[in-house]
């Protein structure tokens, strides 16, 4: 009886999740594109050849650990810094946090588009205070070395809520006994931070780290409307590159053998997150 | 002993977190000729209204996106919520290792960088007819959320007293009865929590609704942004994206403002308590 009214909602589960992964493995090993009239055909190991040597694809993946290392890391510090001001009294604690939680409830689609504004060259506010300043104006959005660091920045701003409140949560949790405690030992904030705050946050920064990286690693909307990829694909993730495989090049076969090698990525990078807490706790006891 | 924080590093953050939108609005309220001039134009000229009225008259009406936006918002609520709450109580009443193993997928799934599923799932909109169906667009959403809604009202379930299903047992409420009359209005919170993140992710998805959805009128607010950013219409257009920007985020700084406990909440029950 009680599994009838869990099974239906477990259905719709597996057919959003489990289907498609079982699809893509089915579809890597086919050629599916305008070539074949996207009938699939059967082509062995053709397609996961093809990644192994597909210079772009490395390219994306490199790009995309990049993005994501250097995203999360900001968005835990910033948000760990976010979390420790709202923790203390506040008269407005509640358009605060409002203000604050802003950033994360937007779309996407519609910051990336603010974003390029904001980064417009010459126009952009940015570029206009350079120039004020007397520097000439920058190409944020079309300097290939650079324009990631503009796509982490957009990122951090959006993310770095969310990062923020679950730590807050986290610091909501500890006695402050314990805090009043190491004050009459005579320990300064730093060492209080270090001794006390940080080991009883860790479970939450793990979390927070876990479901970062998963989503970082899976950026696609921020990257496809603030650059496109551009400029010369410098700022392409795994997302996009497995989209443009998929509805521009109409290569399904392929675009699932990306989606399959992003999968992987995804699994092992999250499974040595928790592999390494699996480590730490053991040298705790 | 906690001292309220400095002002300044107040200052910081509500700037950092506001700043770009508060220039957005700015930007919106600027005469094309304002936004280029060589140097910054001078503060009292250069103010219009154009660029809202040029986004509101647009073909489709930019309202049409935000209402789009809401419908499908509202269905995939109610789908989610129709579906989550009886799995919650379900999931309650396995044994605990069955109970453990379908939390562990549960909070698996509700990690899953969804984007890489678009692919299959558009061959599964294809097969069933459902591109270009606006109110389709719930079931996958609806598929999406159901991890972290199950885990959310699991969590608040849990809480419950235990006592308190017996006592209605014996009080002879059939199961309907119970959820109903004892068990839902107990969870009002969670379910509330629950309903503004659904809402709040469909009304923001982005890749499965730019796979199914290609007719203008039918676009949602995330896709149609996506669209205005790859289009040249405007002639000289960031005042106009500005606007549309403006418009776009509206809806959601009032959700923001009405439900941030909510949304507190159940992003932080979501991810620690599952």
């Amino acid at each position: 009886m009680s599994l009838l009214l869990l099974a239906p909602a477990l259905l719709l589960v597996g057919v959003v999740f489990l289907w498609p992964l079982l699809r893509y493995a089915w579809l890597s090993g086919h050629a599916a594109s305008v070539l074949t009239g996207l009938v699939p055909l059967a082509n062995g190991g053709a397609n996961w050849q093809r990644l192994l040597s597909d210079g772009r694809f490395w390219q994306d993946t490199l790009q995309t650990l990049r993005f994501a290392g250097v995203s999360l890391s900001l968005e835990l510090l910033l948000g760990l810094a976010l979390a420790l001001l709202l923790h203390q009294p506040l008269r407005q604690r509640g358009a605060v946090r409002a203000a604050v939680l802003l950033p994360w409830a937007l779309p996407t689609t519609v910051m990336a588009l603010g974003w390029r504004w904001l980064l417009n060259d010459p126009y952009g506010p940015l570029n206009r205070l350079i120039q004020g300043l007397g520097g000439s104006p920058y190409g944020f959005l079309s300097t290939p070395a650079t324009t990631w660091l503009f796509t982490v920045l957009a990122d951090v701003w959006k993310s770095t809520p969310f990062v923020a409140l679950l730590l807050l949560a986290g610091l909501q949790t500890i006695p402050p006994e314990l805090e009043e405690a190491l004050l009459l030992e005579g320990a300064g904030p730093l060492q209080r931070l270090w001794r006390l705050t940080l080991p009883l946050l860790a479970p939450y920064l793990l979390l927070a780290a876990l479901f970062r990286l998963a989503q970082a690693l899976g950026v696609f909307d921020l990257i496809q409307v603030l650059t496109g990829g551009g400029p010369a694909s410098s700022t392409e993730s795994l997302g996009l590159y497995a989209y443009l495989n998929g509805m521009r090049f109409l290569d399904f076969g392929y675009s699932a053998t990306v989606m399959l090698g992003m999968f992987l990525l995804v699994l092992l990078l999250t499974s040595g997150l928790l592999l390494l807490r699996r480590g730490w706790q053991g040298t705790l006891r | 002993m906690r001292r309220p924080p400095h002002p300044l590093l107040l200052l910081g953050a509500l700037l950092w977190s506001l700043l770009p939108l508060l220039w957005q609005l700015l930007t919106s309220l600027r005469t094309p000729e304002a936004l280029v001039a060589p140097t910054p134009a001078a503060w009292l000229s250069g103010w219009t209204l154009a660029n809202y009225r040029q986004v509101l008259l647009g073909q489709p009406p930019f309202w049409r996106y935000l209402l789009n936006s809401a419908l499908v918002g509202g269905a995939s609520t109610g789908l989610t919520l129709a579906l989550a709450i009886p799995a919650a109580y379900g999931l309650q009443q396995q044994g605990l290792r069955l109970q453990r193993l379908i939390t562990l997928l549960l909070l698996a799934a509700a990690k899953f960088p969804y984007v890489l599923l678009f692919l299959a799932l558009l061959e599964l909109a294809r097969a069933l007819g459902w591109g270009n169906q606006l109110l389709a667009l719930a079931v996958p959403y609806a598929g999406l959320s159901l991890p972290l809604a199950v885990l959310l009202l699991r969590a608040a379930l849990a809480d419950l007293p235990p006592d308190l299903e017996d006592a209605a047992r014996l009080e002879g409420l059939n199961l309907g009865q119970r959820l109903r009359r004892v068990l839902l209005p107990l969870l009002a919170p969670a379910i509330a929590s629950t309903a503004i993140l659904v809402f709040l992710f469909s009304w923001n998805e982005y890749p499965i609704a730019l796979t199914w959805i290609s007719r203008a009128e039918l676009l949602t607010l995330p896709t149609a942004m996506a669209r205005i950013a790859g289009s040249s219409v405007y002639a000289v257009p960031y005042g106009a994206y500005a606007a549309a920007t403006v418009l776009g985020s509206l809806p959601l700084l009032a959700l923001v403002l009405l439900f941030q406990r909510q949304i507190v909440s159940g992003l932080t029950q979501g991810s620690v308590r599952g």
